[in-house]
């Protein structure tokens, strides 16, 4: 039995898409992608409060909705009480720390904004997804010192092989992008349309990044 | 045990009861919070004026708070921590000084706070080689990292590992939970019937762990071990937890599960118990659904050291280290008269433990939970 990726779903500015699928689609705005990705029978409805999101919430949110779809994974009717999530970034939350602090300033250090305080915390990103997709597994925020993408999949890895959860979404996320790599156990289940773990991570450069990664995935 | 079984082979603490995991549990039993007035910023506009300060460190120093705290504790351990040993970081806001200063005082660097930089530092100051790794789980953090760091042990990816967490006082963190309407006016009272919020505090630790066969290799004194943990998510709310407890309770079998024991072995508690109105709710249900109305000792130690986030779950699995080799638990400070569903588990004094094993819960923003069955020498 092999842990193996078994969707991967991925959103830049303008585009979004998934790897198995093989499938690719233009969006306008990310506050409009829910939408497309509703037309397009990706999700069942709109992700509820999302244009109060952060920019990294929303490409979160949306990249889950690809990988889990990539994955033939309906989250309404799957058993995701296993189901976990971790995530990274290299930025952490510095652009939503300085918002937060720049209003509360502004504000004359009286009153502060919980609603801007609640993304000043590197996991909000990720619980947000977590919510939306009854993931009810573990929740993990993670940075490394070494090669993020790898690190980030190697503990996603270890974590259903140590069955900590069922299946684990590996979420790169920064402003504007995110992938999410679904990754599960394969009990001969997935017919061909997956891919180990390992070698993918084999696959990775060291230093490949977001931007890298997606672009070898809308190839 | 288990060759690979992940152990406690050192740990140290500063909270605002001082140095030292002894200077913790002294101050726990004095019946005595260590929460005091906050002089560091301006507090007249915000619902609360008190939290849990470190009284030597002082903001606007060449260190930051949290470096000021981590500085002394990994300076004096250091040659005692391997340097191939795998590095956990925990900590939710780090150098937050650096936001605070670029808008308030100078032209600093904020890219300077990055949880990254503190990690490259801690290493600097632990002396360690290997990369280390960043676990910010909200205020399930060092809970998580502990966690991940005895899977890692346990399977073999590393026979060695230090977890390291870390949050201050600030402005910053203060005028949020203030906006959440988070804050106590006067003081955490955990579980109490009359509880009205969290104190905010402040803390740093570290814990070393090492599997079995490495720790008696290096003639290494075992504090204790890591048994079992379970993480799990309510998937419901950004701030608010289930009203039901039933993640929390699911994270508890989980590491029940994972240590191989039943629930009747587990002797004590430490709760994550904020003193919030759900918070605790929340775990009191939790713990009815685990232990079966068959009520064990549950102690809090927030009323006393205040809420310190990240570093919270780290400084409560040493308290728990250290009422297991004494026999008990320390009493829920802060607490008056009991939330009437939880009589029969908390009390202000200290209470017996029937076991050498127990349980430490922690849950957070974004309806985290993480549990840890921990076993004493």
């Amino acid at each position: 039995m092999n842990i193996e990726i078994s969707g991967i779903g991925w959103i830049k500015k303008g585009i979004c898409g998934q790897f198995f699928k093989n499938l690719s689609y233009d969006y306008d705005e990310l506050r409009s992608a829910p939408s497309l990705l509703v037309q397009k029978s990706i999700l069942p409805s709109v992700i509820n409060k999302f244009n109060s999101f952060d920019t990294v919430s929303k490409a979160t949110c949306c990249a889950v909705a690809l990988g889990l779809d990539d994955a033939n994974i309906s989250f309404m009717t799957h058993k995701m009480e296993d189901v976990g999530i971790i995530g990274t970034n290299q930025s952490g939350c510095l652009e939503s720390n300085l918002k937060y602090f720049k209003d509360y300033v502004a504000g004359g250090r009286n009153l502060a904004r919980g609603k801007l305080f609640i993304y000043t915390l590197p996991s909000t990103p990720y619980a947000a997804a977590a919510i939306h997709f009854n993931c009810q597994g573990p929740l993990i925020y993670t940075g490394s010192s070494q090669a993020q993408t790898s690190s980030l999949l190697i503990q996603a890895k270890n974590m259903v092989s140590t069955d900590q959860a069922s299946g684990m979404l590996a979420i790169l996320a920064e402003q504007n992008y995110a992938v999410c790599f679904v990754i599960i156990k394969n009990h001969g289940q997935l017919n061909g349309k997956s891919l180990p773990v390992d070698k993918v991570i084999s696959g990775l450069d060291n230093e490949t990044d977001i931007n890298e990664i997606i672009n070898l995935l809308s190839m | 045990m288990s060759r690979l079984n992940p152990v406690v082979v050192m740990y140290d603490v500063v909270t605002p009861y001082g140095w030292g995991a002894g200077a913790c549990w002294e101050g726990l039993l004095s019946s005595q919070t260590a929460l005091s007035q906050v002089t560091r910023f301006d507090t007249h506009s915000f619902l609360s004026s008190n939290a849990g300060l470190v009284s030597d460190i002082r903001p606007k120093q060449d260190d930051s708070l949290v470096i000021q705290m981590l500085k002394p504790l990994l300076s004096e351990a250091a040659s005692d921590i391997p340097i191939d040993a795998t590095l956990f970081l925990s900590s939710i806001n780090g150098e937050i000084e650096f936001i605070q200063e670029h808008f308030l005082d100078k032209n600093v660097d904020p890219a300077q706070s990055g949880l990254d930089c503190l990690l490259k530092k801690v290493q600097n100051l632990s002396k360690i080689k290997r990369p280390g790794f960043i676990v910010s789980t909200a205020c399930a953090s060092s809970t998580t990292a502990v966690a991940q760091a005895a899977s890692m042990i346990r399977c073999g990816d590393t026979d060695c590992a230090l977890v390291t967490a870390v949050d201050c006082v600030s402005e910053f963190v203060f005028s949020g939970f203030s906006a959440l309407m988070a804050l106590a006016p006067d003081i955490a009272r955990p579980f109490d019937k009359n509880r009205q919020g969290l104190s905010l505090g402040e803390a740093a630790g570290f814990i070393l762990l090492m599997s079995e066969e490495r720790a008696f290799r290096e003639g290494r004194e075992v504090l204790g071990q890591i048994a079992g943990w379970g993480l799990t998510n309510d998937a419901i709310h950004m701030t608010a937890p289930s009203d039901t407890g039933g993640r929390l309770a699911a994270a508890i079998q989980k590491s029940l599960t994972c240590a191989d024991i039943d629930i009747q072995d587990i002797g004590s508690v430490c709760a994550h118990g904020t003193g919030t109105l759900y918070n605790d709710a929340m775990e009191i249900n939790a713990f009815k659904k685990v232990f079966n109305n068959n009520p064990i000792p549950v102690y809090s130690i927030k009323g006393g050291t205040g809420h310190t986030l990240a570093a919270s779950g780290l400084i409560e699995i040493i308290i728990s280290f250290e009422s297991l080799k004494r026999g008990i638990t320390p009493g829920t400070m802060g607490l008056l008269s009991a939330d009437d569903l939880a009589t029969d588990m908390v009390a202000p004094c200290t209470s017996e433990i029937k076991t050498h094993v127990t349980i430490s819960t922690n849950s957070g923003f974004g309806g985290v939970n993480a549990a840890l069955v921990l076993k004493g020498k």
